[in-house]
């Protein structure tokens, strides 16, 4: 079946203002004005790739809604077009920021970051309270996907489990196992649901690693090497947290998980965090676990011990934490008799 | 003080942005992040005044009654608050006036607000469950957390709360404790127990969901602890 892209010419209908045109934009893919802005300096940019027919018109009806000229090209011809343009895609990485706090919107279900990161188109719904992830598999691609966190898949899509990460996986109380999904013999798609409700967030990796909590990983596409890395006894001992983090890093997808919602955080110098609210953090932040306050407040503060991130940066945390969450249900054990 | 709610209503979180010289005091084990330039200092009621044993004699079980003072040092900061169960968030402007508070809903304060711990307002009627109440005296910003979504009722008049389902009340209502059903033996078999009536004008602050509850329906599931 032909399928067709929409490029936007970087051109703003005659009765629309710029600013508007912009910021009706952003609105409705769910980015910041500044990306908006950055995506139009770029342009003409294919916006939306590979989709029927039916989907690329109402993309152009949305777009021309809002005063936003562009064209719909069958993608056969588009990729003459886009290898001019290569350069410019690659050129430019850093274009998507997380949005988190974006609403819903009948388009930005399947945000522009994916197009333009030439990852596997996917969907992420229902966040910040119950997200869950929706991935389209291209034909004899594979994903990887934490142990039993497959939700829904295509019948042609094939499981393998893999050993992943040695010992070190078995300790960080993950599941030791992460199942490989191809699609074999055309495209598929695979639902994934994380254990935890909460969060779920997607980072576009480009030969840059992710530190992520232990719990937090996900999926990824096959290229991402993930492996745990060996915290030093000190950083994890005191922490009263596992001993290890899971590593990240090559080129591709990756999604990553959380109880709670998720907060981004731009470090710039100094930041401390709970250690039973981290998710993960960029590679280059240095960190270690202190105790904030004196004594007193190591003990009785309820915080216990932090962790201090320094550098530049990003760093997730999530609004909640299980840990708390089992502190709490605690009182509500029932009491061991003795006489039993 | 700045107070920035995200993630409402099931996830929320508080941002908590302070400027120098502001001091915003927390619930103990309330922070989730915050500048690397924030200080604290934990303290059982109001910065400045002491007395770990007078609060240890106060501890009820679940909840520490020791409060965290965060203030940025050179320069602003920020602070980002959460609480353990997933639910919603409220700020309100205290103008010299009282507002009592459910003890786990309490989140955080202005330094200008006295957090007092020892309200003993439904003590003795409400004994066995582990609940207490804070009494906020002053003027200033004050964040109030619920277990599920928070709705106030406007009361004038009389209005009946489950005693589980009371986040925040200004201290103007009156409050008495009583039956839920007409005799008794209704009220108990009804799973309703002990209800609160209040009387008079004001707010009371209801949470969607009663903590205990849930804690009760886990129960069963829960291995067994040592007393």
């Amino acid at each position: 079946m032909e399928t067709y892209t929409v490029n936007i010419t970087g051109e703003i209908s005659e009765y629309q203002q710029r600013d508007e045109a912009i910021a009706a934009f952003a609105k409705l893919f769910s980015i910041s004005p500044a990306q908006a802005e950055k995506t139009f300096e770029k342009a003409p940019i294919a916006i939306k790739k590979n989709v029927d027919l039916e989907t690329a018109d109402k993309f152009k009806e949305a777009l021309i809604g809002i005063g936003v000229e562009c064209i719909a090209i069958a993608s056969s011809r588009a990729e003459d077009l886009a290898a001019t343009q290569a350069s410019v895609y690659s050129a430019e990485p850093d274009v998507s920021v997380q949005n988190n706090t974006s609403e819903p919107d009948a388009l930005a279900a399947t945000p522009m970051q994916e197009d333009e990161f030439k990852g596997f188109e996917f969907t992420i719904e229902g966040d910040p309270d119950y997200g869950f992830v929706t991935v389209q598999l291209p034909a004899d691609k594979t994903i990887k996907v934490e142990a039993s966190a497959m939700a829904t898949m295509d019948t042609n899509l094939n499981m393998k489990t893999k050993f992943k990460g040695g010992i070190g996986r078995m300790m960080t109380g993950e599941s030791l196992f992460i199942n490989e999904f191809t699609a074999e013999g055309g495209s598929g798609e695979i639902g994934i649901a994380p254990g935890a409700p909460g969060d779920l967030s997607h980072q576009y990796l480009d030969n840059q690693t992710i530190f992520l909590q232990n719990s937090a990983f996900v999926a990824c596409s096959e290229d991402v090497i993930v492996e745990t890395k060996w915290q030093g006894l000190t950083k994890g001992f005191f922490s009263g947290e596992s001993l290890f983090l899971i590593r990240c890093s090559g080129v591709g997808d990756l999604w990553f998980n959380t109880y709670g919602a998720i907060i981004e955080i731009d470090v710039t110098e100094d930041y401390v965090v709970d250690t039973g609210n981290i998710v993960g953090f960029t590679e280059g932040l240095d960190y270690k676990i202190t105790k904030v306050g004196g004594y007193k407040s190591l003990f009785f503060s309820g915080e216990g011990f932090v962790c201090r991130f320094s550098g530049q940066g990003k760093v997730w945390i999530q609004t909640r934490g299980v840990d708390a969450l089992v502190g709490w249900a605690h009182w509500f054990r029932p009491v061991k008799t003795n006489n039993s | 003080m700045q107070i920035e709610f995200v993630h409402q209503p099931g996830n929320t979180a508080a941002k908590v942005t302070l400027a120098q010289g502001e001091t915003c005091t927390a619930e103990s084990g309330a922070m989730i992040a915050m500048s690397g330039n924030m200080d604290i200092t934990t303290t059982t009621h109001k910065k400045g005044s002491a007395g770990v044993l007078k609060a240890l004699k106060r501890k009820l079980a679940g909840e520490s009654l020791f409060l965290n003072h965060f203030e940025p040092l050179n320069g602003g900061g920020e602070v980002w608050l959460g609480t353990a169960l997933s639910g919603d968030m409220f700020a309100m402007d205290l103008d010299n006036e009282n507002l009592i508070v459910q003890g786990s809903s309490f989140l955080a304060c202005e330094d200008t607000i006295d957090v007092d711990m020892g309200w003993q307002g439904f003590k003795s009627i409400f004994s066995g469950e582990s609940v207490f109440w804070v009494n906020l005296k002053g003027s200033g910003k004050v964040i109030v957390s619920s277990f599920g979504a928070i709705y106030p009722v406007e009361v004038d008049g009389e209005y009946i709360v489950d005693s589980g389902h009371i986040v925040a009340f200004n201290e103007t209502l009156d409050f008495s404790i009583t039956k839920a059903g007409s005799s008794w033996i209704q009220s108990i078999l009804g799973g309703e127990g002990m209800v609160c009536k209040f009387s008079g004008k004001g707010t009371v602050w209801c949470q969607s969901h009663n903590p205990r509850s849930f804690g009760n329906a886990m129960a069963s599931s829960l291995r067994e602890r040592r007393a």
